[in-house]
């Protein structure tokens, strides 16, 4: 390990003022100063509107600061060239890629512009950096394909991989996870976690899965409008600071395991007794349906579950009866309609 | 290498298109009022055959000229269109949409409407084609010029895009003032001009027109690498290095060499620009410039040529304006690929 960690920081923002000027003014109240360290994934979380995308656009030098230095590798960013710039930040927005004919291998050889001649020839060397590129994100069986033909995921890993072809040391997304199923958006969090892993890469992404960020990043910057707070996710979930972020009306919370929840309003209780998976998934659906699980036996409104070699059975014991149901669905039937049954 | 063998077909369907287009320079040799036989054509062009009799004559002063113009013509607003399609990442983008064609209809009214009479008969004998060429020519410059400092100070190309059009329809306006207060035998002039022609021009223009067109497609040439990256989108373009404003100075002057030239000396031919790109992609499945450059050169001198033809054919006692041939073969092309594609967000 280096012994001084601040030398091995990528980005580094001094005091930066980031928005626009004029009629639409936007900008921070409060100058920000952030860092990120080779081989970190960083996410970037906040509202709709808070200004994420215009300090991402800042950060990959599309847009100019109001004020303050942003640091590459230890050198003010304006000190660059544009060409050198290229060479250390790639840059994915949100923004569609919108080429009829466009192959997945020409979009990623365009990662190469920094680096070939004027005529834009792939010598034998940036040709295996692309390949190399579409191998890192799993998708060289695509390199023929129409960028059309393609999934959302599948593209959002041929942008990736563009910027993996520009070979930067830093790379920022502006809501990769965005359109994205579920499993995609893990799946995509995921590499790029792999990416700053494997290759040292320092990666910022902004997003709006607060779940998946808790889980992955290994740094928070969380936006409000009085500016940005860094940290790990567990740090900022003990000093409190993502109930910033929700309002009281929200529907959300963070557990104190740190997993982002859904906000419920329980309406009765019921005692359930059983173990195990059939124990969990049980009281999950309990609970969607607005009851309150005690373990406690021996109550009258208790669920059992039996479970034997027969399958697994549950036994309502409510005022009147006893009923046996063969299935969650069954038994939140007969918990929610016990009048017809 | 393998990436090489990704481009097969569409250097085939180069190949193809220099075939194509060297028949239709052959069949547009033979077109015209005159009949000359092919051997006697193959004879010229081999240096065999006298060039001073009468076949000789009517060949390398009247239908050479014509047809070397039609393929600078076809070359220069194909190439230009592709440049302007990609540059505001709008399919129905075209050469003239910068308004340096109307400039230059400008510059050919205030010379043909705006001078006195004797003025302009003088100008006419002293100076023929060339006055008319140097106003469009001056007119499209000063759009020109104010495009390109437009584009320093205004980020988003859709503004630009506007801009060209609303200067354009300025224009067009003023034009039409002009017109409201010529004399008839004018008007008549000025619109023979905007029919556009190919006849016109001389084998001493031609001297003028070479140079030019070649320096148009020289600058697209070398922007194809510029061109590619743009694609994407300017921000993902500056986000991989491109220094956007000076891709569009050089860009716009291009576009403004090869169109404004060719209105100069052509007068406005419409529909070549917007609709030989997207032939080109279809034909080549290419996004990549540096195939779709050749292939806008020859396939848009095809075209051109194939238009003159057209507009000679035998049993017609007159010449058809080019730019009607133009449209009418053009227009087509366009419906087709709109209606073949539906949406039109993603036609590039």
């Amino acid at each position: 390990m280096n012994s001084n960690p601040a030398n091995k920081n990528i980005l580094e923002i001094r005091g930066l003022l980031a928005g626009y000027t004029g009629r639409h003014s936007f900008t921070f109240r409060h100058k920000l100063d952030l860092s990120i360290r080779e081989g970190e994934l960083v996410a970037l979380v906040g509202k709709n509107g808070v200004g994420k995308s215009t300090l991402l656009r800042t950060l990959a030098g599309l847009h100019p600061p109001l004020g303050g230095d942003i640091y590459l590798s230890g050198k003010r960013n304006i000190e660059y060239s544009s060409l050198e710039l290229s060479t250390m930040v790639g840059f994915v927005s949100t923004e569609p890629v919108l080429v009829n004919n466009m192959k997945v291998f020409d979009l990623i050889a365009l990662g190469r512009y920094p680096y070939t001649n004027w005529f834009g020839r792939n010598r034998p060397a940036d040709l295996e950096t692309i390949r190399d590129s579409m191998e890192m994100v799993g998708i060289s069986h695509l390199r023929d394909k129409n960028i059309f033909q393609i999934s959302d995921g599948e593209r959002q890993r041929a942008m990736i991989a563009r910027t993996l072809a520009q070979d930067t040391r830093l790379i920022i997304m502006d809501e990769p996870t965005a359109f994205l199923d579920l499993p995609n958006k893990y799946e995509i969090v995921h590499l790029l976690k792999t990416l700053s892993r494997e290759y040292q890469k320092a990666v910022v992404f902004s997003t709006h899965e607060l779940g998946i960020a808790i889980d992955e990043a290994d740094k928070i910057w969380l936006q409000t409008e009085e500016g940005i707070q860094q940290g790990s996710p567990e740090d900022l979930i003990l000093q409190k600071q993502f109930s910033n972020m929700f309002d009281r009306k929200a529907s959300s919370y963070i557990s104190d395991k740190g997993e982002l929840k859904i906000k419920r309003k329980f309406s009765g209780k019921i005692a359930l007794e059983g173990t195990g998976k059939e124990f969990q998934m049980t009281r999950k659906a309990l609970e969607r349906i607005g009851y309150e699980v005690h373990q406690a036996s021996g109550e009258k409104n208790q669920v059992t579950i039996m479970n034997d070699e027969c399958g697994c059975k549950w036994i309502v014991n409510s005022e009147e009866t006893g009923k046996v149901c063969n299935s969650i669905y069954e038994l939140l039937d007969s918990i929610r309609y016990p009048l017809q049954k | 290498m393998d990436t090489q063998g990704k481009y097969i077909s569409a250097y085939g369907w180069l190949g193809v298109l220099l075939l194509i287009g060297a028949g239709l320079f052959l069949t547009n040799l033979l077109t015209g009022s005159v009949q000359i036989p092919m051997k006697d054509i193959l004879g010229l062009l081999s240096g065999q055959s006298n060039r001073s009799d009468e076949y000789g004559i009517i060949l390398f002063e009247l239908r050479i000229p014509r047809a070397l113009t039609a393929i600078l013509a076809g070359m220069a607003l194909s190439v230009s269109g592709l440049q302007m399609q990609t540059m505001f990442r709008n399919p129905l983008a075209g050469p003239y949409v910068l308004g340096i064609s109307a400039g230059s209809s400008l510059g050919v009214a205030l010379l043909v409407l705006g001078t006195s009479g004797i003025a302009a008969t003088i100008t006419a004998s002293a100076f023929g084609n060339w006055a008319l060429a140097i106003a469009a020519w001056a007119g499209g410059g000063i759009v020109l010029f104010l495009i390109l400092l437009v584009s320093i100070r205004v980020r988003d190309i859709m503004t630009i895009l506007i801009l060209g059009i609303l200067f354009g329809s300025a224009t067009t306006a003023v034009v039409s003032i002009l017109q409201y207060f010529s004399s008839e035998a004018m008007l008549k002039s000025f619109i023979i001009w905007t029919l556009g022609s190919l006849t016109g021009v001389t084998s001493l223009q031609l001297k003028v027109l070479l140079p030019a067109v070649a320096l148009g497609l020289f600058l697209a040439i070398i922007s194809s690498k510029q061109l590619n990256v743009l694609l994407l989108g300017e921000n993902y373009a500056k986000s991989l290095g491109l220094n956007v404003q000076k891709t569009r100075f050089i860009v716009f002057t291009g576009t403004s060499i090869l169109s404004g030239t060719i209105t100069a000396f052509c007068g406005p031919i419409g529909f070549i620009g917007i609709a030989v790109p997207h032939i080109a992609r279809l034909l080549t499945g290419a996004t990549d410039h540096r195939i779709l450059i050749p292939a806008c050169m020859l396939l848009g001198s095809s075209f051109m040529l194939l238009s003159d033809i057209i507009s000679q054919l035998p049993g017609l006692e007159a010449t058809l304006p080019i730019n009607s041939v133009t449209a009418l073969l053009g227009i087509p092309v366009v419906i087709w690929i709109v209606v073949r594609n539906q949406k039109l967000s993603n036609l590039l």
